[in-house]
């Protein structure tokens, strides 16, 4: 099973409120003292590949599309022994069109060839469009499954995956075949884990491969297409104030926020 | 004359979040001076035309045996006709998983725009804009759609809900060519919920758990807490990921989108991730040790203490409150 | 009589005497043997250098073998082994005399040293050892306390022992029946023998009784000598040597720095090959005695971790496998993971022990395999440090940033100023966590207050790594590091306060092996310091009753505890109550190693424990020093409280408690002036 993981390099979400910082006039939150990682979602679907090729075999080719910056992201993929990275670099800055993701990193498969399983995170942390894996199959012209958990082999028809995925009603299991594309949530299984230590050391000596886009077959005219744009972006205002609940002793303070809440189960 | 679609699959009946994708639909197709069709798939009844007759312009039925249960491939093939046949200049989908999953394909197809999780839309200089919370909930972005059609999918709660219009729309067979699409085959679309249970986003009450539980044990007090209130049970992605959860549980960015008349946070910090799932919520309260923690500025009122000391006695006080 | 000629005839009563000498050579053979393989199992590991200073090492040994002092720091087996062992060195003294005298001809064994040493002394010193003895036997048999470990050996020994003290009396006693010595009173017990054995037992009797039971004894000493290197009484050659090569360096520094330029062999530790001869020879020191685990916070509250066990485990294995090889990490219940995991990193274990053993650190060397070599450690654990990798704090979900806490304060930073005396270093906790911004913001206040010229770092901090290096994360402490040596040097910083023990240890006992040149003080020795100098002017605050808790990173692992002691002491009118667990036996927060950022299960919070200590002492306020201190008692402290009734403890910084007495203090003053 040839697995292509898309991995994508974001503004750390992590940062505190106070510290998150918009440039109103380039419409995209600032830099400021966030660090860049990999979208947690993206973290998930590597994990995925890594525990199905742990357990079923198969090759991992880690790719990602954005600044020179998201080599670090490859290099963690690396140190976390997949078999091939790839990086993509684009000119320009900013948030990336979806369309022109999925134009890229299908471009990317076809190149690579013999692609059967693309696994992508279901959002990223930044503008969480969750468009990119379903683009990806349009463009490579093959079925997608979203907000996927976990992947196995059927043991009837191994070139076919059990592929179990959350809806709103629960838990869905399908039958599918590849060639795929996956977009992984996050569940208690897929928790990505932390590289050895000897396997970050050689990380940084692994080799990388870099494309750039005419080499993919691509025309500046695709690669450059807007669908959408951010018009505008703000930061909402607080508008809450809350009322901690005061009382001399513990049981006070219970009752009192008792009371509140059962104002509010009464009255809706 | 343009329309504006507004896609219906797997009827459930005219709940809150059919009735807000139709309110929205209608409010649009006004603005924009379009026809207002309704896009049904899968078995419908004489009924369910009848309920929804009153909301829309039209409704294009198509009643394919293969689109009885839902299969992303082929309800996406259905809808890409459907809505092909209408050229439309807009088309709505709720924010369940299946419309999250479509709407981007479906808007490449027919060459348009997608954008998602709207809490609101407008049109401007005949451009659909669309606004959402981005980067986790900390800001908001007005998308401007640049192609047509413009594909949101919504966050069907949070819209007003269609008012009756006094003309009944008029019905229309669609004819579909759709094939079975073995690539995908369903094997089981299971429940978690037993059939008592409301829907999370539909739930008027809830009660919530986060990391600061510790455990799934910590849980059985609080779902003994909610029961006594009439309260579903929530969770934080921190208890989901631990497993001490089932993940339907999750909400926030990326779980359920909730809008209850209470949402009670119980050990939860409130990283905006998760504020971006009770943004809907009426009125939010929590407890929680740290006074400081980010749930708190979401919340009308709160209790700055250790869950366990609190949940039983809460319980004790709201029973006696009751009688 | 003359006195001058007081002796004995050495081998009264015994003919043959070669078959003795002949005996020694199997017994020779055979406990040399036995020393000659604890060497060879110890020549396999590392190397590691123990043999600098001996001046220094030499009083190690004086100390705590001769003076017994570490061993009797637990009063009733102090007590019992100290009669023992100057029991028997004083009986093998004697015995030395006798072959300077018989073998040598030297005729030292004659007149006032007869008598007064040969004789009496030895006899008390002999009745000393049985009295050890006893009590020991007593404890094993009767008390059973639970940090002994119950073997068969054990038992044999003791009984070895008493035998073999027994006879030496009663052939003693039977020899001065016979021979009518006229120093028989000397030897007060052998003289009391004699008087009752002469009325019941005839001449013959006797003289068959002191032969047979001559040969007796001499089978069972040379026995003795023989199987003791393969038993615990090893630890008569092996806990000397552990006391003489025991680190020299504070209990803070016990941590092994790896180079990773030369990593061939394993990252950490999970095979006997990787560990150093010093660790083997740990093993073999250890005298079954069960304090460290005794002293185990972990352990008091029933978790899987007794480093006792792990060390005897590893003894075990040090001694049964032949393959160097095979895993150590879960080849036991006792290093099973989540005991491995448990473990504060508090050197209770280390402070406890008499033979100078170092558990602590072994255990962080199984926990570095595991991190670096296999990328395995408990969730939260890994949540901890993927969040040191992405934005360089531990505290994954934190809403604050790193100079929240200064607002309104006034602080410089040292990226603007042109220098400054002292960097007040703010720490991860100090800075992230809420509870802990009032203990900087006191901290910054009185230094603003004594004058002292001082700046922060704000973002440029990156966390000092001690949370990576006590996860086994070592690569991850040193890029840590590096980077933080390297912005000192940029500022070329030489002083630094900071308010977090583990940040101060970490300065001033990792930092310098990777380059960094700069002095630290905790806050409390050097708040301490500027109230001695008169730079601030505490008054103390009437009726509050303060009790302290004593940082294991400040205490333990550095040695201080005065200063912040004296610090509280000031701020209030009466002085700290004490807890019966403090300085060096302070039982710890159970914040350290990394268990912070563990959710521990209800019944097993070594924080809990903790925070009943400090109730039960009946203070207001407890005061700590430490910003993980301050996180799980607050936590603990609310546990105690549910049920109890009276004012709730608060827990403060000593700091806090020192503003408190200055800034108020400053008030009055103001008051009076007007």
């Amino acid at each position: 099973m040839n697995i292509l993981v898309c991995l994508k390099q974001i503004l750390d979400p992590e940062i505190p409120l106070r510290d998150f910082k918009i440039d109103a006039v380039r419409c995209e939150a600032q830099r400021g003292s966030a660090g860049l990682v990999m979208n947690i979602f993206c973290a998930n679907a590597l994990e995925t590949a890594l525990q199905f090729r742990e357990r079923h075999g198969g090759k991992i080719t880690a790719i990602s599309f954005g600044d020179a910056s998201a080599e670090e992201v490859l290099r963690k993929a690396l140190a976390l022994r997949v078999d091939n990275a790839v990086l993509i670099t684009r000119d320009n800055s900013g948030r990336i069109e979806p369309m022109v993701a999925a134009r890229v990193l299908a471009a990317a498969a076809r190149k690579l060839g013999s692609v059967d399983l693309i696994l992508t995170g279901r959002e990223a942390g930044d503008w969480g469009e969750g468009q990119t894996g379903g683009l990806i199959a349009e463009e490579l012209d093959c079925p997608a499954i979203s907000f996927v958990e976990q992947i196995a082999p059927i043991a009837s028809n191994p070139r076919s995956l059990e592929v179990r995925r959350q809806t709103d009603n629960g838990i869905e299991v399908l039958e599918a075949s590849p060639p795929l594309v996956l977009t992984i949530t996050n569940h208690e299984q897929n928790v990505p884990r932390i590289a050895k230590t000897r396997d970050v050391m050689m990380a940084f000596r692994q080799p990388l491969t870099q494309w750039n886009l005419p080499e993919l077959g691509l025309d500046p005219v695709s690669t450059s297409e807007v669908r959408a744009e951010i018009a505008a972006l703000t930061i909402p205002q607080k508008e809450t104030h809350c009322e901690y609940v005061a009382g001399e002793s513990l049981e006070e303070r219970v009752t009192a926020f008792a009371q509140r809440i059962s104002a509010v189960l009464t009255s809706a | 004359m343009s329309n504006v679609v507004s896609c219906i699959f797997s009827w459930n009946g005219l709940d809150r979040a059919v009735l807000g994708i139709l309110g929205c639909g209608q409010r649009l197709a006004k603005q924009v001076e379009a026809k207002h069709c309704i896009v049904l798939l899968g078995q419908s009844t004489e009924a369910t035309l009848s309920e929804l007759a009153g909301f829309a312009d039209s409704i294009h039925v198509a009643n394919h045996p293969l689109l009885v249960r839902y299969h992303i491939e082929t309800t996406l093939t259905a809808l890409t006709q459907a809505c092909g046949t209408l050229q439309p200049f807009a088309i709505l989908l709720g924010n369940d998983t299946y419309s999250q999953e479509l709407a981007p394909r479906l808007a490449h197809r027919l060459g348009g725009s997608a954008a998602g999780d709207a809490l609101s839309l407008e049109v401007k200089n005949g451009s659909i804009l669309v606004n959402r919370p981005v980067y986790g909930g900390k800001a908001l972005a007005k998308i401007a759609l640049r192609r047509s059609p413009g594909v949101v999918w919504l966050r069907a709660r949070a819209q007003a809900p269609a008012q009756p219009q006094e003309h009944r729309a008029e019905v229309c067979a669609l004819t579909l060519s759709l094939q079975p699409d073995e690539r995908i085959k369903i094997i089981s679309q299971q429940s978690e919920n037993t059939s008592s249970e409301v829907r999370l986003e539909d739930a008027r009450f809830i009660v919530s758990g986060g990391r600061g539980l510790g455990g799934p044990e910590p849980f059985k007090q609080l779902q003994a807490l909610a029961d006594s209130m009439g309260a579903q049970m929530a969770a934080s992605r921190a208890a989901c990921d631990a497993g001490w959860v089932p993940p339907t549980w999750q909400v926030g960015q990326t779980g359920k989108k909730v809008a209850p008349e209470l949402y009670l946070a119980i050990a939860v910090s409130g990283a905006s991730q998760h504020l971006m799932g009770i943004a809907d919520a009426k009125v939010v309260a929590a407890i929680n040790t740290d006074r400081d923690a980010p749930i708190f500025s979401r919340c009308q009122f709160g209790l700055v203490e250790d869950y366990r000391n609190v949940v039983g006695l809460l319980q004790q006080k709201l029973s006696e409150l009751r009688s | 009589m003359n006195r001058a000629e007081a002796t004995r005839i050495v081998y009264w009563n015994i003919t043959h005497i070669w078959v003795m000498y002949a005996l020694l050579a199997p017994t020779v053979l055979i406990g040399g043997h036995g020393l000659y393989r604890h060497v060879r199992r110890w020549r396999r590991g590392q190397p590691e250098q123990r043999f600098d200073q001996p001046w220094a090492r030499l009083n190690n040994v004086f100390r705590h073998a001769l003076l017994q002092r570490a061993t009797r720091r637990e009063r009733y087996a102090g007590v019992f082994h100290t009669l023992l062992f100057w029991g028997m060195i004083v009986l093998t003294a004697a015995t030395i005399v006798v072959l300077i005298d018989e073998d040598f001809s030297i005729r030292i064994m004659r007149g006032e040293f007869y008598l007064w040493f040969q004789s009496l002394t030895v006899d008390l010193f002999g009745v000393a050892a049985l009295g050890g003895i006893g009590l020991a036997a007593y404890r094993r048999l009767f008390l059973k306390p639970k940090q002994l470990v119950y073997t068969r050996e054990a038992t044999v020994l003791l009984v070895l022992f008493f035998i073999i003290l027994l006879t030496g009396f009663l052939l003693e006693g039977w020899r001065i029946a016979v021979t009518n010595d006229p120093w028989g009173k000397w030897s007060p017990i052998g003289y009391a023998i004699a008087l009752v054995s002469k009325p019941i037992m005839s001449e013959t009797l006797l003289r068959g009784a002191h032969a047979t039971g001559w040969w007796f004894h001499l089978v069972l000493v040379f026995g003795l000598l023989a199987w003791a290197p393969y038993t615990k009484m090893a630890h008569v050659f092996t806990a000397v040597l552990n006391l003489y090569t025991m680190p020299l360096t504070p209990r803070g520094a016990a941590l092994k720095t790896l180079d990773f330029e030369k990593t061939d062999s394993s990252l950490g530790v999970n095979s006997l090959a990787a560990f150093s001869w010093k660790d083997l020879l740990d093993f073999d020191a250890c005298t079954e005695c069960g304090r460290c685990t005794n002293a185990c916070p972990a352990n008091a509250v029933g978790k899987n971790l007794s480093p006792r066990d792990i060390i005897l485990d590893l003894q075990r294995l040090s001694h049964s496998r032949t393959k160097l090889n095979e895993p150590l990490i879960g080849a036991t219940p006792s290093l099973s993971e989540d005991a491995l995991w448990a473990c504060t990193t508090c050197a209770a274990c280390m402070e406890a022990c008499p033979v100078g053993i170092s558990q602590m650190p072994k255990i962080v060397d199984m926990r570095r395999y595991l991190t670096m070599e296999k990328a395995e450690l408990p969730e939260t654990m890994q949540a901890a440090i993927a969040s040191l990798e992405a934005r360089g704090h531990p505290f994954a979900g934190a809403q604050y940033s790193r100079l929240d806490w200064a607002k309104g304060l006034n602080v410089p930073q040292r990226s603007e100023v042109k220098d400054c005396a002292v960097l007040l270093w703010v720490g991860c906790g100090g800075a992230l966590l809420e509870r802990n911004q009032k203990v900087i913001r006191s901290i910054t206040q009185l230094l603003q207050k004594a004058g002292i010229k001082f700046a922060v770092l704000g973002r440029e901090e990156k966390c000092t790594g001690d949370v990576a290096r006590r996860l086994g994360h070592e690569f991850l402490f040193q890029s840590l590091a590096k980077e933080n040596i390297a912005t000192f040097e940029r500022y070329q910083i030489k002083t630094v306060v900071t308010a977090c023990p583990h940040c101060f240890n970490t300065f001033k006992n990792e930092y310098p092996e990777l380059g960094s040149q700069f002095q630290v003080f905790h806050h409390t020795e050097f708040l301490e310091q500027l109230v001695r100098e008169g730079k601030l002017n505490p008054q103390p605050r009437p009726n509050a009753k303060v009790t302290f808790h004593d940082p294991c990173y400040l205490g333990r692992h550095n040695d201080i505890y005065d200063p912040p002691r004296k610090l509280a002491g000031m701020s209030v009118k009466s002085p700290v109550f004490e807890m019966a667990q403090k300085r060096e036996k302070s039982f710890c927060c159970g914040g350290g190693g990394g268990l912070s950022f563990v959710d521990e299960h209800p019944t097993q919070r070594v924080n809990r424990a903790r925070a009943q200590q400090a109730v039960d002492t009946g203070a207001d306020i407890l005061a700590v020093g430490c910003p993980f201190c301050m996180t799980m008692m607050e936590d603990g402290v609310k546990t105690c409280q549910n049920g109890q009734s009276g004012r709730p403890m608060q827990v403060m910084d000593v700091a806090e408690l020192l503003w408190e007495s200055v800034h108020n203090g400053q008030i009055d003053e103001d008051k009076k002036i007007s």
